[in-house]
């Protein structure tokens, strides 16, 4: 065999080995959940978007703002879940912030508490503790606070999170915010402006 | 020594490539987007091309076959890495990771910086020493 021979099928066999392996991984995508609470929209549009979130992430409080434009300009034509991934590695808040945001969507008010929190998000990401500006949050949302501070002592909403999480890392997510728009994978919010832009130009 | 310092460099573009191969290709695109310097359509090629360069470059550095072309190419790679993560720097953009080896390594740009140009200096050493490099290498087999 010469060098030239050699190197073509040293590419080959890379090019089918990872070829290979990305296949046996599969497309990813992420169906919606019809029984999910953390939902805004018409569950029947043609566009629908999974959003896997880390409240936390200045990126992800952009996605907010642009989603939540694109949802008051075509409100019939998106529907929008929300999954957490906090990147608790990362930011200080991630898992507290996803606590109080699941515990707020077991009382029909996980709208009303993002509502506050992703735009004030620059100011309680700087705090030591942001517990007490979520409870204040969730006073103004109306919640029940006895009802929040059994859910936050409770394992069960920290379970939720974490297996979204986990779903959301066997999706190759890897960063927040990552969305799926119409099964389609995308990462950022360039990315998501760009992919809406296809259904809305 | 200098048979090592190949195998480190190939290792380098190995794990970076295959790494980035097995995840899907959006978080690369995120993490080039964050440099701001690419169009976009040259950005969604650059995420789905690169890591296969990186790849096959890697490789190639590793088992020493056409080590001084590949080499070479290392060599551009370190440099455009160097540009890239300058620039980011200068112009102080948010750039919470460096995205260099996807999600395996997180290193921040201050510290990949630094890496990149001491593997750029550490490649032209490579190149100035083609001889000592390929031994135990592909291309002293086929003479």
């Amino acid at each position: 065999m010469n060098k030239q021979r050699l190197t073509f099928l040293i590419v080959l066999v890379l090019v089918g080995l990872i070829g290979g392996a990305k296949f046996f991984l599969g497309a990813r995508h992420q169906e919606l959940d019809p029984k999910q609470v953390r939902s805004k929209g018409n569950s029947q549009a043609r566009v629908k978007v999974v959003e896997f979130i880390d409240f936390q992430c200045p990126a992800c409080a952009n996605g907010v703002k642009i989603l939540g434009t694109y949802l008051d300009k075509y409100p019939h034509d998106i529907y929008l879940q929300v999954k957490y991934f906090p990147l608790t590695n990362v930011h200080r808040h991630a898992m507290v912030s996803a606590l109080y945001s699941e515990c707020a969507a077991r009382q029909g008010k996980f709208w009303a508490l993002n509502d506050m929190m992703m735009p004030q998000q620059s100011q309680w990401a700087q705090l030591i503790s942001a517990e007490p500006v979520f409870k204040s949050m969730a006073l103004q949302a109306g919640m029940d606070i006895r009802k929040l501070e059994g859910c936050l002592a409770s394992d069960d909403a920290r379970r939720v999170i974490n297996d979204e999480k986990s779903l959301g890392q066997s999706l190759g997510i890897s960063s927040t915010p990552t969305y799926f728009i119409n099964n389609k994978m995308v990462v950022g919010t360039k990315s998501l402006e760009e992919e809406l832009k296809t259904y809305f130009p | 020594m200098w048979v090592l310092l190949r195998l480190i460099i190939g290792s380098i573009f190995l794990v970076s490539g295959l790494e980035k191969l097995l995840s899907p290709y959006q978080n690369f695109l995120y993490a080039i987007q964050a440099y701001q310097v690419l169009p976009s359509p040259i950005e969604v090629l650059v995420a789905q091309i690169f890591p296969w360069i990186e790849l096959i470059m890697g490789a190639f550095i590793f088992i020493g076959l056409w080590t001084p072309w590949v080499l070479r190419g290392a060599l551009i790679c370190f440099g455009i890495f160097v540009v890239m993560l300058g620039q980011a720097l200068i112009r102080s953009l948010p750039l919470d990771n460096c995205g260099c080896f996807g999600d395996l390594i997180h290193l921040k740009p201050q510290m990949e910086i630094v890496l990149d140009s001491a593997s750029l200096l550490l490649t032209f050493l490579l190149l100035r020493n083609i001889p000592r490099v390929q031994k135990f290498s592909l291309d002293s087999y086929f003479g």
